[in-house]
């Protein structure tokens, strides 16, 4: 049976293929962008529409040799690393889950399946080498926000359901950990990093710190604030993102309305999407552990002055980009002012 | 018996796959490993996932002989970390296979963990089309193998799949890479 958080995830990843390819650049190819994205849509759904876990891991494997052989500026040994090692791990991991042996086991399990986790959706410990001319198709900062999504929520639907429950308190916990990992490394590294490239790859890695913790909190709140986040990142992130890789160069950068309004979107401030995750993510973390919601309100101030600085990368959005910088803080406004449909829809 | 003759077949497939850089050692590897696998995959999931491996691995093979560094390869000179990688790999997942996991089908839990390991771990080490797309293809075939372990009534869905992935990476060659 489908996932609903997998199927929604999908149908955002084809509204930001959407995007892309309606507030593209002249100069970028729609047509180059429309199939080979669309590839990549239909990856994404072949990895929610498998019924077993290993054929996720099969769809992840083609999934991923395809996007590492439609071309990019890295050499395809680097491009092909992250899918495989995921692969490597997360068969490990299940194989872990399903033999029959010592407690020690399943603890491996969950190892196997975290890191696996990691590595396929790119987050630290396992962040893919990034090229800041690489094109978007090819980009792993695009699969971040692509085919990251649908995969997290999939492997870990079926991990906790391949897993029994101390290991599945394990795997929760692990995630948690890492998720906190990300926020810290990927927050610093956003504000400090010289690289605008690197800065954006950054701010994603932390965004997904915050899904890792809402993943890893059993408690319903924690998935609404995981589901919430990822729509940020598909429908908030990715089209900003976007937008920022072809905005002109500017000698001098300057802070206009515009740029600390999307600042505020990227930063999840209110009214925006962003916000109402970290809402969630706190009053889940306070029903578990209350600590983790220090912790984690602590964490959520390194958005500030990465975001800042990521605000002004888009310059003076012109024409038909402009355009598309306000449909997508329309949107977030709105999913931020109301989530219920994006939560309906997820079933939680 | 012939179980446990099969996983050290596919070991050794696998193995040479790891210490083989030319285009002849990388096809003998995955035929020699697909073999294996084969006669392991009839055990648990009966004869169309048999075929669907044998069939996959001989097309895969088949296609590697197309591309990559022309001879054999096998053990050139500096590959001495290789050769232990496999041993040690294979002694890591005889222990863990037959003393630390219980139950029945421990050739089974042998072949797909160190396939999985060894191909997992040549991608990591390579940088050579031909070779990352041969090491796939067997990494493919052992998760399909993986999901025989611990069920009843495996389906040969997962197989089929994976002899689909095998056999199409078998035939990506360096000059498709480079014109996409």
């Amino acid at each position: 049976m489908l996932q609903p958080e997998a199927v929604e995830l999908v149908i955002l990843a084809a509204a930001a293929l959407a995007f892309a390819v309606a507030f593209s650049p002249p100069a970028a190819s729609r047509r180059e962008l429309l199939g080979k994205g669309g590839v990549g849509v239909v990856g994404a759904a072949a990895i929610a529409a498998v019924p077993t876990f290993e054929g996720t891991l099969l769809a992840l494997l083609a999934l991923g040799v395809l996007h590492s052989i439609i071309g990019g500026k890295r050499p395809l040994a680097v491009r092909l690393r992250g899918p495989v090692v995921a692969v490597t791990l997360l068969g490990l991991g299940a194989f872990f889950a399903r033999v029959q042996g010592p407690e020690v086991m399943e603890r491996f399990a969950a190892v196997g399946l975290v890191a696996g986790l990691a590595a396929g959706v790119g987050v630290l410990p396992y962040l893919h080498p990034i090229d800041p001319d690489e094109p978007l198709v090819s980009s792993p900062v695009v699969w971040l926000a692509f085919a990251g999504p649908v995969l997290a929520a999939v492997i870990v639907q079926r991990a906790q359901s391949l897993l029994p429950v101390d290991a599945a308190g394990a795997f929760g916990a692990m995630l948690i950990g890492l998720g906190l990992i990300n926020v810290v490394w990927g927050g610093a590294a956003a504000w400090l990093t010289e690289s605008e490239a690197v800065a954006w790859r950054y701010s994603f890695v932390a965004d997904w710190g915050l899904v890792l913790c809402g993943l890893g909190l059993i408690v319903a709140d924690g998935q609404r604030a995981a589901i919430v986040m990822l729509f940020s990142i598909v429908l908030g992130r990715l089209p900003l993102y976007l937008v920022a890789l072809h905005a002109p160069h500017e000698k001098v950068v300057t802070g206009r309305p515009v740029n600390l309004v999307v600042a505020a979107a990227l930063a999840g401030s209110a009214p925006f999407a962003g916000f109402a995750a970290r809402l969630l993510l706190l009053r889940a973390a306070t029903q578990l552990f209350w600590p983790l919601a220090i912790v984690l309100a602590a964490g959520m101030l390194l958005w500030l002055p990465g975001s800042l600085r990521l605000g002004r990368s888009l310059g003076l959005p012109k024409g038909r980009q402009a355009v598309g910088v306000a449909l997508v803080l329309a949107v977030n406004v709105a999913a931020g002012l109301y989530p219920l449909p994006i939560l309906l829809a997820a079933h939680l | 018996m012939v179980d446990a003759v099969a996983a050290f077949v596919a070991w050794l497939g696998a193995s040479v796959v790891v210490l083989a850089d030319g285009r002849r050692g990388l096809a003998l590897g995955a035929a020699i490993s697909v073999a294996g696998m084969a006669v392991l995959a009839l055990d648990a999931a009966g004869p169309e996932a048999a075929a669907s491996v044998a069939l996959g691995g001989v097309v895969a093979a088949a296609g590697r002989l197309r591309s990559g560094r022309g001879g054999w390869h096998i053990m050139p000179a500096g590959s001495t970390p290789r050769l232990v990688l496999c041993i040690a790999a294979a002694l890591l997942a005889l222990w863990i296979a037959a003393a630390l996991t219980t139950g029945p089908a421990a050739p089974l839990r042998f072949t797909a963990m160190v396939v999985i390991g060894l191909s997992g771990a040549r991608v990591l080490g390579a940088d050579e089309p031909p070779i990352l797309f041969t090491a796939i293809g067997l990494l493919a075939l052992a998760i399909a193998l993986a999901a025989g372990i611990g069920q009843i009534a495996p389906t040969p869905w997962p197989f089929l799949a994976a002899a689909v992935i095998a056999g199409l990476a078998g035939w990506i060659s360096p000059r498709t890479v480079a014109a996409a």
